[in-house]
């Protein structure tokens, strides 16, 4: 199964990009990750990960990384139901507050969890 | 198996020249304490402090809580697999040192992390402003990886509260509370026209700060797995020191689950507490799918009629809470779910990330988006460095004269999914 992951942190980035696709999304938001995974679910991909995976709230972290692949032709409907849902709870964090300016110290930090989250999926070896 | 908890009640914890309990006062002796921490070469320092209900204390930020307990007789010992060797729990006899925690705080990747006042009007909102707490406050060696400092900072938290509760292991408890499963056929015979219930409890395990362990197993790895209620009264689940501060299930909480406190309490009376399913809350959807399956399955197998399940997080785990829901609902069980809620500020926004039609009988411990004001405290133990970055902070929570403003979901166990907080609604 081609793995592809769709990621704002330069730690995941840095970590898969030879290993398998990765689509960086430099100086995006964690909405901005979520919007570019449903407009691929649109086109035939299909979750591997939960797009909220790590119970961090999406305007505490500014970081998200989330593991697609290509599916069969036409659109899964799960991944859909599943992306709009996430992107739902996501904007409802962010409309009472936006994730502050967080200093570089605690920006690492979010990165190190957020691949934390990855490196666990990656390890699988059986996807299906 | 049959396990007798002996409960031991303290009612003050003092430091002394030797770590024992008298007359239900908790004395510590501070340097061997510090010694034992010390043997881990992660952390280069170590203190001890001490918070009792009604000071002027706050803690933060807080890693773990842990109840000291001992094995009396029985096999095995405390937190198996963890900072013991693996062997079976749950029988025998148990020692608790009830009315005394270990909490382990100190500088660690900090936003999920929260804060336990003792007094004024916050302390209401936690469990933890009731008891008398041993403070570890740790500092990790310069450069140590986070995840060698989150085990570190796990493990010293555990061997203190070994430690500490080998002091009640010759005391006479206040208290014996006695509590038996039997083996599924037997169990299934003893109460014949008693609804079969069993707990489905679903355990963090999706990284670095959100993770849990049984029998020192990550849970990650498990597949779904029966486990006899009484082994966690010994410590075969162990906290990661997970998400949010508000839903954490910390060490404490495993082993005073209040679910299979009251499913025990009605044992015999009006139901038949049949034991407990273990699953996982895992980031892949292919690991839910396999794990709600089983999950549905073994509830089936061992003749479940009615199952609780309690989650602990927001979110991801929404998702598996919601696939156990609607596999174990198909399977012609009833179903009740326990959860917090993040509705938003305004509370008009959905409570969950997740939702299934099956999802009709739901126990809500709280809205952890409410805001609420902490007046400054005497003493801080710890630091409020990292009171703006933990979850439910934020930019100018944290005020000028130590005050702070934030919401409710920065405290420790204030809306914890199990329901051993104080915002659960209790009928009369």
């Amino acid at each position: 199964m081609n793995k592809l992951i769709v990621t704002n942190n330069s730690l995941v980035f840095e970590k898969y990009c030879n290993h398998c696709g990765v689509i960086y999304l430099k100086d995006a938001g964690y909405l901005d990750v979520l919007y570019a995974v449903r407009d691929r679910i649109h086109q035939s991909y299909v979750l591997l990960t939960h797009p909220l995976a790590g119970s961090l709230k999406p305007n505490q972290t500014p970081y998200k990384s989330i593991i697609i692949t290509r599916g069969e032709a036409g659109v899964d409907t799960d991944s859909v139901v599943l992306i709009e849902n996430s992107i739902a709870a996501a904007q409802k964090f962010l409309r009472d507050r936006n994730t502050p300016s967080w200093s570089e110290k605690i920006l690492g930090d979010f990165r190190t969890v957020d691949l934390s989250l990855i490196e666990n999926a990656m390890q699988k070896r059986s996807f299906n | 198996m049959k396990l007798e908890l002996g409960k031991i009640l303290i009612q003050d914890v003092q430091f002394g020249a030797k770590t024992e309990v008298v007359d239900r006062t908790l004395f510590v002796n501070k340097e061997e304490i510090i010694e034992l921490v010390l043997e881990d070469d992660r952390l280069i320092g170590a203190d001890v402090e001490l918070a009792r209900p009604g000071e002027s204390v706050r803690i933060a930020p807080v890693k773990d809580v842990i109840e000291p307990r001992v094995k009396v007789t029985g096999g095995g010992v405390l937190f198996p697999g963890m900072i013991n060797k693996v062997e079976q729990v749950g029988s025998g006899r148990t020692h608790a040192l009830v009315g005394a925690t270990v909490i382990t705080c100190g500088r660690i990747v900090g936003f999920q992390e929260g804060l336990i006042d003792m007094s004024g009007p916050a302390a209401k909102y936690c469990p933890f402003s009731e008891t008398n707490n041993v403070v570890l406050v740790i500092e990790p060696a310069d450069n140590l990886e986070t995840h060698d400092y989150e085990t570190a900072g796990r493990l010293a938290g555990l061997k203190v509260a070994a430690y500490i509760g080998e002091a009640g292991k010759n005391i006479e408890p206040d208290e014996v509370v006695v509590y038996e499963t039997k083996p599924l056929l037997e169990q299934a015979l003893q109460y014949p026209d008693l609804p079969k219930i069993g707990y489905v409890h679903m355990l963090q395990s999706q990284g670095l700060l959100h993770d849990t362990y049984y029998y020192g197993v990550d849970a990650k790895q498990l597949v779904p797995t029966f486990m006899y209620p009484t082994e966690i009264m010994d410590g075969a689940i162990v906290s990661g020191n997970c998400v949010a501060p508000c839903d954490k299930v910390t060490t404490f909480h495993h082993l005073n689950n209040p679910i299979i406190e009251d499913l025990f309490a009605r044992h015999g009376k009006d139901l038949n507490f049949m034991g407990v399913v273990l699953t996982n809350e895992n980031v892949f959807l292919a690991d839910k799918d396999r794990s709600s399956d089983m999950t549905a399955k073994l509830c089936e197998f061992f003749g479940f009629e009615g199952v609780i399940i309690s989650e602990e997080g927001y979110g991801n785990p929404d998702t598996d809470l919601m696939m156990n829901c609607q596999k174990v609902s198909q399977k012609g069980i009833k179903v009740v779910l326990i959860t917090d809620e993040f509705p938003g500020r305004d509370g008009k926004s959905q409570s969950l990330a997740d939702t299934v039609d099956e999802a009709d009988a739901l126990v809500s411990c709280g809205n952890g988006n409410v805001i609420i004001n902490f007046p400054p405290m005497e003493k801080v133990i710890g630091t409020l460095d990292f009171v703006e970055t933990m979850i439910g902070g934020y930019e100018g929570s944290l005020k000028p004269d130590g005050s702070i403003e934030a919401e409710l979901q920065i405290v420790i166990a204030s809306t914890i999914a199990n329901g051993y907080n104080k915002l659960a609604a209790r009928g009369h």
